[in-house]
């Protein structure tokens, strides 16, 4: 490092914590995509019982 | 949100208040500043490496590493010795993802996801971790018991060494420190390949091997279970939650992003090839009919491998298998605790003294005692929780993968360094696949239990 550099210039600005303690603004998520994540979450939700009831039923 | 990849301040600039946290995270980015002005390509790389090798190597867990050699005792080389690279290949695709994203926006996972896309959605993905990861840690210690089991040492041991560990690492208060110390345990993986030595192995059957063919006997719905299985030990929700938090605690830039890639393709290749050893080393055993050791009720089996290659084969064996266990507690509590911090919206970094992030240390340590505590309970149904870890991991894999997709290709957060369609369509095509294959392998064991299909 030279005497007249900063040692701070090293970092990017958002990485300080002070910038990614602040939130980012939220998405805007198109129709399609609400849908679209809404399934993922039935699918993953269900999927899940059959595994849950799979793993509860090998306990006996 | 816009991300400026700017220095941070102009000469003529107020300079900005730095917490401890930013002055640790400033020494190791001078470091990156100093080699890279003075063109040290080598130095560069050392210094840049590590979120995508302790990602990787982390994944090569010893439910993952029993799991090969199982397949190696059963089916042979032929099917999964082409079939592990190729699955390294798809996770390279979502681990590269993840660590560019991590790169340019300087946020973790599970605080993109929560800010961006909502709570239910953050907390939903951070509920579906913190599960998969309890399950994961309890195979994980039984893992190392596994492994100090051949030299005659017990639960509590295993117990006290993964915790002992665990304690280690986070007593240093740097990321650095950290990420060296995991580093060095994980190159120890390559014990697998030595085991694959110490068996001695018919060169030509290793090679004419990557001549993908048919599983041997195995019928499409064997061939899906089991797919479905070696993807859950390929790709886990926390390699995601773990890289993307880590390159971005390391203070990753989008000037290293290009290094980025190379860590994350170096610990793939090098999870590969150790995952082909265990594999090598565990085909061995096919002459014997896999001596019992099927999925991880081989408790025995570095004592099988002893017997069938020799004593040496089997203490590497047994070692490596600590040794993977161990790399997985460390990197699977540290995404836990990176995603406690960052949903609860505290400090999370391994640079952030104690004090400073409380809650990322507390659940840092306190995930693996829970999953310490739960091998101790005497009749533990620990073989069920092991075997359903990697098809829970599977099954919800698809949320986490689509949300990678989602903020890589997401312009307005990623500006220049968004996926391209290309890259897109790739993503799109392994969340779809994992999708398939946890599904096929959930609904299947459910059809089997209720007895709707025959066993």
């Amino acid at each position: 490092m030279t005497a007249n550099e900063e040692p701070f210039s090293h970092l990017e600005p958002g990485q300080l914590v002070a910038e990614t303690s602040q939130p980012v603004s939220r998405a805007a998520l198109r129709r399609r995509a609400v849908f679209g994540l809404w399934g993922l979450r039935v699918f993953v939700i269900l999927v899940s019982l059959m595994v849950i009831y799979t793993f509860i039923d090998q306990l006996h | 949100v816009s991300i400026d990849p700017s220095p941070v301040a102009a000469p003529e600039a107020e300079p900005p208040q730095l917490t401890g946290e930013d002055t640790a995270r400033l020494r190791d980015r001078s470091r990156v500043h100093q080699a890279r002005r003075h063109h040290r390509r080598w130095q560069l790389l050392w210094l840049l490496a590590g979120p995508g090798i302790l990602a990787m190597l982390g994944e090569n867990d010893g439910p993952s590493m029993i799991a090969y050699a199982s397949d190696g005792a059963q089916y042979g080389l032929g099917f999964f010795v082409p079939l592990i690279p190729a699955l390294f290949a798809l996770a390279f695709v979502t681990q590269e993802m993840c660590m560019r994203v991590g790169a340019v926006t300087h946020r973790g996972f599970g605080a993109l996801v929560l800010q961006r896309y909502g709570r239910v959605w953050g907390w939903f993905g951070a509920a579906d971790l913190v599960l998969t990861n309890l399950v994961t840690l309890v195979a994980e210690f039984v893992a190392i018991r596994v492994g100090l089991a051949y030299f005659h040492l017990g639960s509590v041991v295993a117990v006290a060494l993964g915790l002992a560990l665990v304690a280690f690492t986070l007593s240093g208060g740097r990321y650095w420190r950290w990420e060296r110390v995991v580093l060095g345990l994980a190159l120890f993986n390559g014990l697998f390949l030595v085991a694959a030595i110490l068996v001695k192995p018919h060169v030509g059957a290793v090679v004419s091997s990557f001549g993908f063919r048919p599983l041997p006997g195995g019928s499409l719905n064997t061939l899906l279970l089991l797919l479905a299985s070696t993807v859950g030990a390929t790709v886990t929700p926390w390699m995601i939650f773990f890289q993307q938090s880590a390159s971005a605690d390391k203070g990753m830039t989008a000037r290293d992003i290009r290094h980025g890639r190379s860590d994350t393709a170096l610990g793939a290749v090098l999870a590969a090839v150790f995952g082909i050893g265990a594999l090598i080393a565990g085909a061995a055993l096919l002459a014997h009919h896999g001596s019992g050791i099927q999925g991880f009720a081989g408790g025995g089996f570095p004592e099988a491998l002893r017997r069938v290659a020799g004593r040496g084969a089997g203490a590497v064996f047994a070692l490596g298998l600590v040794e993977a266990g161990a790399v997985a507690i460390l990197t699977i509590c540290a995404s836990t605790a990176y995603a406690a911090g960052e949903c609860a919206g505290l400090s999370r970094s391994f640079n952030a003294s104690p004090r400073h992030a409380t809650v990322f240390y507390a659940a840092n340590l306190g995930a693996a005692l829970l999953a310490a505590s739960v091998i101790l309970i005497p009749g533990a149904p620990l073989l069920s929780i092991v075997l359903n870890a990697n098809v829970l991991a599977t099954v919800l894999l698809p949320v986490s993968l689509v949300f990678v997709v989602m903020l890589a290709s997401d312009r307005q957060l990623m500006g220049p360094w968004a996926n391209t369609r290309t890259a897109n369509a790739i993503g799109i095509t392994v969340v779809a696949l994992v999708g398939l294959c946890g599904a096929t392998y959930g609904i299947d064991s459910f059809l089997q239990t209720t007895h709707l299909i025959g066993l």
